[in-house]
């Protein structure tokens, strides 16, 4: 009798790809169905097209290159549909949805399977989906719907989020509603901060994010508006909880594939990714979560370059007495 | 009751938590497995020159005599385990891929055993020369001669006794720990004398607490309570966990004044110099989830392991490996074509689903083969650079200092084989630099020539 050769440990634990990307889709759901509770059936019909085109694009792409359907779908490791939901998320519900198709197209193919697939992409699928929509459709940059709570709406209600009213009028929401997204113009998935919240705990429990990498982020964004502006303590809590900042470092940042390897990598990854969020969105008054992540993405192989650790045990060179 | 030499191991933040599957044997006693019809003992049971055969085919040999002889500084003895005909002193490929010298021996079941003469002298030098006389190596698994290990070159000042035995699915330590605890503790005292220190240290991982309890009733050693993690055994981090000491990179625990010994080996010490035994057989752990009756069983040296599953009640269906020593840092085999090893442990066979061997997918940089890794390495840099086939600059982010413990590859959701690449790679690296040090000799001697 025969029997499997293989190299050691001979046992593995139950963890997968697929199942960290399926968990990911879970702790989304809780922002889907705030978005759709907002935004009505625009919504829904937004995230259904991301993800279908999504991953019918990942499946067409490979079909092309050859693969067979079967291994294709045996294969599928959900990181188009994440990618897809995502861009669903961060998107307005009154955006034609031909520009989330292109934008899934553009997230799937040009970032993704040019690149060798899931793992080789150097920048985040979703955050380049949205910038490529925002930079082809600029025409469309400053809409905002407002969430009409349950009622269908085809004549959506324009105007800006609560951040760039915030950022240029001074006008804030209260903080409840902030937190709740009631009231507040916004993308789909970013408005209800405590759907992102309940999201970002389940994955926190799973293990699958450090939750307090996100947290820092928020801290150091808060604690750069603080600054920029004339350290009014009262401007913290709504810059936060406003526009994508929440989102982004919650389901944004955390992307394995686009952050630094370590722990010390991420914990700068993750700052200067708050940091940064404050600054451009002081400075351009536009909202720049999406932005700032591939710009961070950019920068992660240099972080990756710095040695954090040494190998346990290790003793600095002696150095040679002439 | 307060015991005062008990106390809690040092935390050492970087490891794995692994499912132990301990549960299959821990409660079975060790049973004494009847002797085989063949044996075949290997020259290749230790680190070192292989033992050199002194029986010829048809020689008659008793149980305990000397079959194979050590040859060169660092090498062991190897003794008869039953009593029997000479049959063949041949070189066979076993299950692992390897082509070592065997001698095989058929059985003739007359137990007729030869000891050694009763020692008369307890100085160090005589207890070293008995161990070595004995053919006894490091137990644990790596089969490092203990004569040499005990021979430092500078005085060591604490005896570390390695009872974590933090491979899942294994008991054979921790039964020999409750069965056999007087003849540990007489061997350890033995080791400790022939050491010349009075400090001894017992590292038990903290889900022994039987263990724990009888050991520490021996109020001249010091009982180290350590959590329960993966890889606590190894050398390094036990040393770490019980004295605070580091092992620096590329140094011996030697150098930080300490001597780790195995439990097994103890009772393999205790054997040699009281009971006048050479090391003839050794217990093993027979468990997972394709064995039948999942047992502790003490066996002569150079059973084959075909006969050792047949003994536990056979394989079940749907077993996909079979495994020499413990699932994660044993060595799978491609059949059951094997023979006991001094260094054996364990026996495992593993279902498809224990092993979870899915085909490997591409690296998502989830850091958690970072987070893990024992010895502060990063395995998803190191694997990306290996697969460059860039050898050096693995080699400068660290593979040398690997341990091959398994924790990155274990945890890796994309199931990577990282630890097989680290492996493959520490072979690439040293093949380079012996090639350039025989390119820069030769050179020398070209221009040495040419002068
Ligand atoms: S654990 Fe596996 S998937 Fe995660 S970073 Fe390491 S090699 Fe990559
Ligand atoms: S096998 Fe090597 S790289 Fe992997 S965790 Fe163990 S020591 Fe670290």
């Amino acid at each position: 009798m025969t029997y499997q050769f293989s190299a050691s440990p001979h046992v593995r634990s139950s963890n997968s790809t697929k199942k960290i990307m399926l968990n990911v889709c879970l702790a989304l759901l809780p922002a889907t169905i705030a978005g759709i509770v907002f935004f009505g059936y625009l919504a829904i019909l937004n995230v259904l097209v991301s993800v279908i085109f999504a991953v019918g694009s990942e499946i067409v792409y490979r079909l092309i290159m050859g693969e067979k359907f079967k291994d294709i779908v045996k294969s599928l490791d959900y990181t188009s549909l994440v990618t897809g939901l995502i861009i669903a998320l961060i998107i307005p519900a009154n955006w034609h949805l031909y520009i989330p198709a292109l934008a899934s197209i553009f997230a799937i193919i040009v970032t993704k399977m040019l690149f060798g697939g899931t793992g080789q992409n150097f920048v985040n699928p979703a955050a380049a989906g949205r910038i490529f929509a925002f930079i082809s459709f600029t025409t469309l940059l400053n809409t905002f719907p407002a969430p009409t709570i349950g009622a269908i709406n085809p004549t959506v209600i324009t105007g800006a989020t609560s951040l760039q009213s915030f950022l240029e009028h001074g006008d804030s929401l209260s903080t409840i509603d902030l937190l709740l997204g009631t009231g507040v113009a916004g993308c789909i998935g970013e408005t209800c901060k405590v759907a992102i919240l309940i999201g970002a705990i389940y994955l926190a429990i799973r293990k699958i994010i450090k939750i307090w990498l996100p947290l820092l982020s928020i801290l150091f964004a808060g604690l750069t508006t603080y600054m920029l502006n004339d350290f009014n303590l009262n401007i913290i809590l709504p810059a936060i909880l406003s526009g994508g900042l929440i989102f982004g470092a919650f389901f944004m940042a955390t992307d394995y594939v686009t952050n630094p390897t370590t722990t010390a990598g991420n914990v700068i990854f993750f700052i200067f990714f708050g940091i940064l969020t404050s600054l451009l969105r002081h400075f351009t008054g536009y909202e720049t979560a999406s932005f700032v992540i591939l710009l961070m993405n950019v920068l992660v192989p240099l972080i990756d370059k710095i040695p954090f650790r040494k190998p346990f045990g290790y003793q600095k060179p002696k150095k040679e007495v002439k | 009751m307060k015991l005062n030499n008990l106390r809690m191991g040092k935390r050492y933040p970087y490891g794995i938590h692994v499912k132990d599957q301990k549960q299959f044997t821990s409660e079975k006693p060790i049973e004494n497995m009847p002797g085989s019809p063949k044996i075949y003992l290997s020259m290749t049971q230790h680190i070192g020159a292989p033992a050199i055969p002194v029986v010829e085919v048809g020689d008659y040999v008793k149980k305990g005599q000397l079959v194979g002889k050590e040859s060169g500084a660092i090498s062991a003895n190897i003794y008869s385990s039953v009593s029997g005909t000479v049959s063949a002193v041949c070189d066979i490929v076993n299950a692992m891929g390897q082509k070592q010298k065997y001698v095989v021996v058929d059985n003739d079941f007359k137990e007729d055993q030869i000891l050694f003469d009763e020692m008369t002298s307890f100085e160090p030098n005589d207890i070293i020369d008995r161990i070595r006389l004995a053919g006894i190596v490091g137990l644990g698994g790596a089969g490092f001669p203990t004569a040499v290990k005990l021979s430092p070159k500078s005085q060591l000042d604490c005896l570390i006794i390695n009872a974590a035995e933090c491979e899942p699915y294994l008991t054979c330590d921790y039964r020999l720990m409750l069965e056999r605890t007087e003849e540990i503790y007489k061997g350890i005292k033995y080791t400790a004398r022939a050491l010349n220190l009075n400090k001894v240290i017992v590292g038990i991982e903290a889900n022994k607490p039987k263990a724990i309890e009888i050991f520490s009733k021996y109020q001249d050693l010091e009982v180290v309570v350590l959590k329960k993690q993966y890889p606590m055994g190894s050398e390094k981090h036990l040393i770490y966990c019980t004295t605070g000491r580091k092992v620096p990179c590329g140094k011996m625990p030697f150098d930080v004044g300490v001597c780790v010994q195995n439990v097994k080996t103890m009772i393999a010490i205790y054997e040699a110099i009281e009971l006048n035994l050479p090391l003839a057989k050794t217990v093993i752990t027979v468990s997972g989830g394709g064995i039948k009756y999942p047992k502790n069983l003490r066996v002569a040296l150079g059973t084959p392991f075909a006969d050792i599953i047949e003994y536990c009640g056979g394989v079940n269906d749907d077993t996909v490996k079979v495994v020499a020593g413990g699932p994660m840092m044993g060595k799978a085999l491609t059949s059951d074509i094997q023979y006991t090893r001094k260094t054996d442990s364990g026996i495992l066979l593993l279902k498809s689903k224990e092993a979870n061997g899915e085909k490997p997918t591409n690296c998502i940089n989830c850091g958690r083969c970072a987070d893990n890794c024992p010895m502060r390495l990063i395995p998803a840099t190191m694997e990306a650079s290996i697969l460059a086939e860039d050898y050096l600059h693995a080699e400068k982010l660290g593979v040398m200092n690997c341990i091959e413990c398994g924790s990155c590859a274990y945890n890796c959701p994309a199931k990577r084989p990282l630890t097989q690449s680290f492996n493959f790679s520490k072979g690439k690296i040293k093949e380079y630099y012996i090639k350039k040090k025989a390119q820069e000799e030769k050179e020398k001697n070209q221009q040495k020539e040419e002068k």
